[in-house]
């Protein structure tokens, strides 16, 4: 569980049980059996946007095709009532089963995309299951009627019974998500949505984070389809596989707030009593109102306010109610890092290689990073700095050399392995999340290092105190200036508690103080034993900070040693300054 | 002809500039020099437009920069030749050179300008028809700079021309700039790392460093002036 | 749906020979349509091209384009509509070509309001390029489209009546008895749509219009240096993209039925097309909607009609996985 989780689940819960109670109090009101059902289907999308939300707000991989698995619970239902007389009370755990299934399946292939074409392929497969379903004649399906025991079958005289079951589905699904975004599982989503890249870096797993995450959604839209199925008490294709289908669960979450657990709620409460009311009074003149409203809907929201009203209202209204800094426990005092050889070289690197097509960006570059030392990488733009980063961290294969970390080979290792085996790498682009707290931006890098949640806290505490930002760790992160911004980057890193940090270009667009803070502190990592590597461009910075200097022009190691030298180096001024500046000044 | 008057310039909450001044006289060739990140490129986006400005005034010709679009800029006889060449990689040489005409003074000398193109690099001939993208580093720089050229420009300006380009390919390149300044009788506003170079060709200098100028003159002054070697290998204590 | 030909299922088991003779008419007839049909989606899928391979907008609501040409075609050509004095041989053809610039328009306006929002210069360089909002809005402008042809135009499903759908030019007999049939009427759509393409892919080759859109598309930094207004490019180009889309809408309206959710079916023979023809090459996107248009109408001969856009889906699924280059994608980089 995250830092103040256990308070925020509380605040809640409660709110999600006054809330239920109200409705629910509400709802026993009303006797017209056509507006009932309005009430009973707001919970039923609800709980729909809320299975989307897991996998499309929080993770950020959009899917346009989520009526699969709703299609799949309902039809798992009706099929095993029909075929089985299995009443849906097991009915609908059978088809959250057959969802996880199909999110296993769906997701194996289909999290080989990206971006578009990931939306586009989840949008092909319930329309293919659509025509599957017509072909095998499953058209028009009526889930009978037993009126010896109507209960035991999810059957119910009372169309209040239904919006019970309904809300208590959707406490289910909103009491799922609540732990997921208050656990490291949701963390990680976000931290994959933001940068799928970085959050490699930090060490987190995407693939196996987003198949989780589909898993998941994917159950809890198949329990929505499955009672979707019994209260309608019929099902055809297209009720449940169509476009229209996916679109509420976009449109409901995206209106009412993505990656917020009240958002799809919201949003439902909206847009269905809305479409469902346009429908029934215009409904005659205006076949297709409902569609029409969706989208609208979408578009305004998308142009007005695209992460949702709830974000919107929060961020205008609530902006002086921000949570008070959760206290924390000391700071504990940074471990030592322990070296396995102290003082001898603990990255070594030989002969390493990677061109692209013709273009040689790191050739034969061979060099090595004694434990507890500043490397600092220079030389003039298009050096192929940024390239041998990336051949190091894993983003990028090598195609000759070794690179070794303490004698184990980093090469032909995925990004995450790479971390886990202590390294930390930090990026030229910060991205935070603006509307959490410090803390929650650097336990990232904790969880990504696999450690246990207690022991991460401390992690991510000690690396804050490491860098200096321990009294702001509750500040969030969209309020934090540049350097700040910088040094929570760095301390990400650090929470995973690693022997090597690859810094890239920490330091660029900072002031002149801005600059010297991060240096001491850099300086202070150092005398604590931390082995950095570190590409930059303000050269009077590298000048007082490294220990060593790499100079690399056009893929190739052009000197190395320490600064003064290499600076009195003729190829260096050379290939900083032109051949014919040397020429002059020798003349 | 070109007046850049105490510019400042920031995106993504980094200051990329800070109260910049410069002038470019018609017919003469100027250098901007400085170490990496200093904001070279930052200069030349905002005077073309692309980015926005916080403060400060741009006018060239007399119009005042700031109250036209970006896509007009063009029409207005600035030419720009990107920092990487950004060639149209799908398209063939020839059209490259025929969208560096776009405007009406393009379209109005472009077979004068067509034919010099080919004076100045054959290999545009010879190579009329292929890809750009499929051309070498060399290749795609004297093509970006012939699209330049294209427009039948007031201004010139190149960012970082010998960027990424083997030192012979760059001479190659300086000189026919050279070259294009003197016959042609084309403003250059030449921005590079290779201090000497550039320097040497041009009438007047300039030195940026992180965001600030720190020093200009004539070329002379400059290249005796140790101060532009301490820059750049961040010697200056300052 | 797919406009299928006169197709005789085989009966398993009874092997007569003159049954040899019902296969290779089959056979024929169905790769007449595979040709004639598949032209058509071909020039359907430049639309797309255009819009998607080239400017890499993603536009969700393309099958509603194809809706609103058809459409389009339907009300300039029937009853009291302008062109309804030319008849219900030509007619139908011309009423198709027009819908081009009335789409051409409608998209233009989709652009400048809604799309451009979400797309070119101001969203180049960020993370997803702006796809997710393109996602979102073009859904809902799919949304509205659908669901508001529903309100104008009604359900009952409309053509666009030529005698020329009920004619065909017979060749042959070609093996003892078998016969190609080919529709008169889907003939003639098939050649307007090649002249059609053949048109739009000399304007974008030759004219300084076509080249700067796709300059604009290339690089819109770069192309914004030369003094191209690059958000007026993508306007444009969008806009031919939907009036080619339209146009392929009025020529299919000739020969199908179509309701307003018609566009729907077609959504993902479009992407699967022009992906497989290749991102960014307008003949590439012909190709492949030439190639996906042959499958279909050649699995009409073994498969139901269900099951023939399953079957796309899955090759679409199969090409974005194993090959999402294409198959004529314009390899311009030097690697």
């Amino acid at each position: 569980m995250r830092q103040g989780a256990s308070v925020r689940l509380r605040r809640d819960l409660i709110a999600l049980a006054v809330i239920a109670t109200a409705y629910l109090g509400a709802s026993a009101f009303v006797s017209n059996s056509y507006y009932q059902l309005i009430l009973t289907m707001v919970p039923i999308w609800a709980v729909f946007g809320v299975s989307w939300n897991i996998l499309s707000g929080y993770g950020g991989q959009l899917s346009f095709g989520h009526a699969s698995f709703f299609g799949i619970g309902a039809y798992t239902v009706t099929l095993a009532l029909v075929y089985w007389d299995l009443t849906p009370w097991l009915g609908i755990p059978l088809g959250m089963l057959a969802g996880a299934v199909a999110a296993v399946l769906i997701g194996l292939p289909t999290f080989r995309l990206r971006g578009h074409y990931f939306a586009l392929a989840m949008l092909a497969y319930p329309l293919a299951i659509l025509y599957v379903m017509q072909y095998l004649g499953f058209q028009e399906m009526s889930l009978p009627m037993h009126r010896a025991h109507p209960v035991a079958y999810l059957a119910f005289t009372d169309p209040h019974w239904y919006t019970v079951t309904a809300v208590g589905l959707l406490i289910a699904g909103t009491l799922a998500c609540m732990l997921v975004e208050n656990s490291r599982f949701g963390l990680a989503l976000l931290a994959i949505r933001q940068n799928e890249l970085a959050a490699e870096a930090a060490g987190l797993n995407s693939r196996l984070w987003k198949m989780r995450a589909l898993i998941v959604s994917g159950m809890i839209a198949a329990a929505a389809g499955g009672l979707y199925a019994c209260v309608l008490l019929v099902v055809t294709p297209d009720s449940v596989f169509g476009m229209l289908v996916s679109a509420q669960a976009v449109v409901v979450t995206l209106f009412g707030g993505v990656a917020a657990v009240w958002g799809p709620i919201i949003g439902a409460a909206i847009l269905v009593p809305l479409a469902e009311s346009l429908n029934a009074e215009l409904g005659n003149y205006l076949p297709g109102i409902q569609g029409v409203v969706y989208g609208a809907a979408m578009i305004i929201i998308m142009l007005a306010a695209p992460e949702g009203l709830y974000w919107t209202l929060r961020d205008r209204w609530f902006r002086r109610a921000l949570p008070p800094p959760a206290p924390l426990a000391a700071a504990t005092p940074a471990p030592r890092v322990a070296g396995v050889h102290s003082g001898g070289p603990l990255l070594e690197v030989v002969g390493l290689s990677r061109s692209f097509g013709g273009l040689r960006a790191v050739s034969e570059v061979s060099f090595a990073v004694t434990e507890g030392e500043i490397l600092g990488i220079i030389g003039p733009n298009g050096a192929g700095k940024t390239t041998l980063f990336n051949v190091l961290n894993g983003v990028l294969t090598a195609d000759d050399g070794s690179a070794t970390l303490a004698g184990e080979s980093m090469l032909g290792r995925k990004v995450h392995q790479v971390c886990r085996m202590g390294v930390a790498r930090t990026f030229q682009v910060v991205r935070s999340f603006p509307r959490l707290p410090l803390l929650d931006n650097v336990i990232v890098g904790a969880y990504g290092a696999g450690l246990p949640d207690h022991t991460a806290v401390d992690a991510a505490v000690g690396a804050l105190a490491r860098v200096g930002l321990h009294r702001q760790a509750g500040t969030l992160a969209g309020q934090l200036t540049n350097k700040q911004l910088r040094l929570m980057e760095l301390a990400r890193g650090l929470a995973g508690r690693p022997r090597l940090l690859l810094l890239d270009e920490t330091l660029a667009g900072l002031g002149r103080d801005e600059c010297d803070e991060v240096l001491d502190v850099l300086a202070r990592l150092r005398d604590d034993g931390m082995t950095v590597v570190i590409i930059e461009h303000t050269m009077h910075a590298m000048m007082r900070i490294a220990d060593r200097f790499l100079v690399l022009d056009h893929g190739r190691v052009l000197a190395s040693g320490l600064p003064r030298d290499v600076v009195e180096n003729r190829s260096v001024i050379e290939a900083y300054l032109g051949k014919k500046w040397l020429a002059r000044q020798n003349a | 002809m070109l007046e850049v008057l105490s510019l400042s310039v920031a995106y993504g909450g980094l200051r990329a500039l800070t109260d910049v001044s410069l002038t470019v006289a018609e017919g003469q060739f100027v250098t901007v020099v400085g170490p990496n990140g200093a904001g070279k490129s930052t200069l030349f986006k905002a005077i073309c437009g692309i980015v926005p400005v916080m403060n400060g005034r741009i006018s060239f010709r007399g119009n005042d920069l700031g109250a036209r679009a970006a896509s007009e800029r063009a029409h207005l006889g600035i030419a720009h030749v990107p920092e990487g060449r950004q060639v149209f990689k799908t398209l063939t040489v020839r059209e490259n050179l025929e969208m560096g005409a776009y405007t009406k003074a393009g379209r109005a000398q472009w077979r004068h300008t067509l034919e010099r193109i080919h004076a100045l690099f054959p290999i545009l001939h010879e190579r009329a028809h292929q890809l750009a993208g499929t051309l070498s580093g060399g290749e795609q720089q004297m093509l970006a700079v012939g699209r330049g050229l294209a427009s039948a420009p007031k201004l010139l300006m190149l960012d970082e021309p010998s960027m990424g380009l083997a030192p012979a390919v760059a001479d190659l390149i300086f000189e026919r700039i050279s070259q294009i300044h003197r016959e042609d009788g084309v403003t250059i506003l030449l921005v590079e790392q290779r201090v000497a170079e550039a320097l040497e060709l041009s009438d007047h200098g300039y030195v940026l460093e992180t965001g600030h100028m720190v020093l200009d003159g004539p070329y002379e002054t400059l290249l005796a002036d140790d101060r532009v070697r301490r820059s750049y290998l961040g010697l200056t204590g300052a | 749906m797919a406009g299928s030909s006169p197709a005789m299922t085989i009966k398993g088991g009874e092997r007569k020979p003159v049954d040899f003779e019902v296969l290779i008419e089959n056979v024929l007839n169905a790769l007449a349509a595979g040709i004639t049909i598949g032209c058509i989606y071909g020039l359907m899928c430049i639309g797309l091209g255009l819009i998607f391979g080239v400017m890499k907008i993603v536009n969700f609501a393309q099958g509603e384009l194809l809706m609103l040409g058809m459409f389009a075609s339907l009300y300039l050509v029937t009853g009291g509509g302008v062109l309804a004095f030319l008849g219900p041989y030509i007619g139908p053809f011309v009423g198709a070509i027009c819908a081009g610039p009335i789409v051409f328009a409608g998209g233009a306006l989709l652009h400048k309001f809604l799309i451009s929002r979400v797309s070119g210069l101001r969203t180049t360089g960020t993370q997803d390029e702006g796809h997710f909002g393109q996602l979102v809005i073009t859904l809902g402008i799919s949304l509205i489209l659908q669901n508001g042809g529903l309100i104008l135009f009604g359900s009952t499903p409309q053509t666009v009546r030529t005698p020329l759908a009920s004619r065909a030019f017979e060749i042959g007999p070609v093996y003892g008895d078998a016969t190609v049939f080919l529709n008169k009427a889907r003939l003639i759509a098939c050649a307007v749509a090649i002249v059609v393409a053949i048109a739009l892919y000399l304007l974008l080759e030759y004219t300084r219009l076509g080249k700067a859109l796709r300059a604009a598309a290339d690089n819109p930094t770069a192309a914004t240096y030369m003094g191209i207004n690059v958000d007026r490019a993508y306007r444009i180009a969008f806009g031919i993209g939907s009036g080619i889309t339209a146009i392929a809408g009025g020529l299919m309206a000739t020969y199908l039925s179509f309701g307003p959710f018609v566009g729907f079916d077609y959504v993902i023979i479009m992407y699967s097309g022009v992906v497989l023809g290749g991102m960014g090459s307008i003949l590439g996107a012909f190709w492949g909607g030439l190639t996906v248009g042959f499958v279909q109408q050649c699995s009409a001969l073994v498969l139901p009609p269900q099951l023939q856009n399953a079957a796309i889906f899955v090759v679409f699924l199969l090409i974005i996985m194993l090959r999402p280059q294409g198959l004529f994608g314009r390899s311009a980089e030097r690697a």
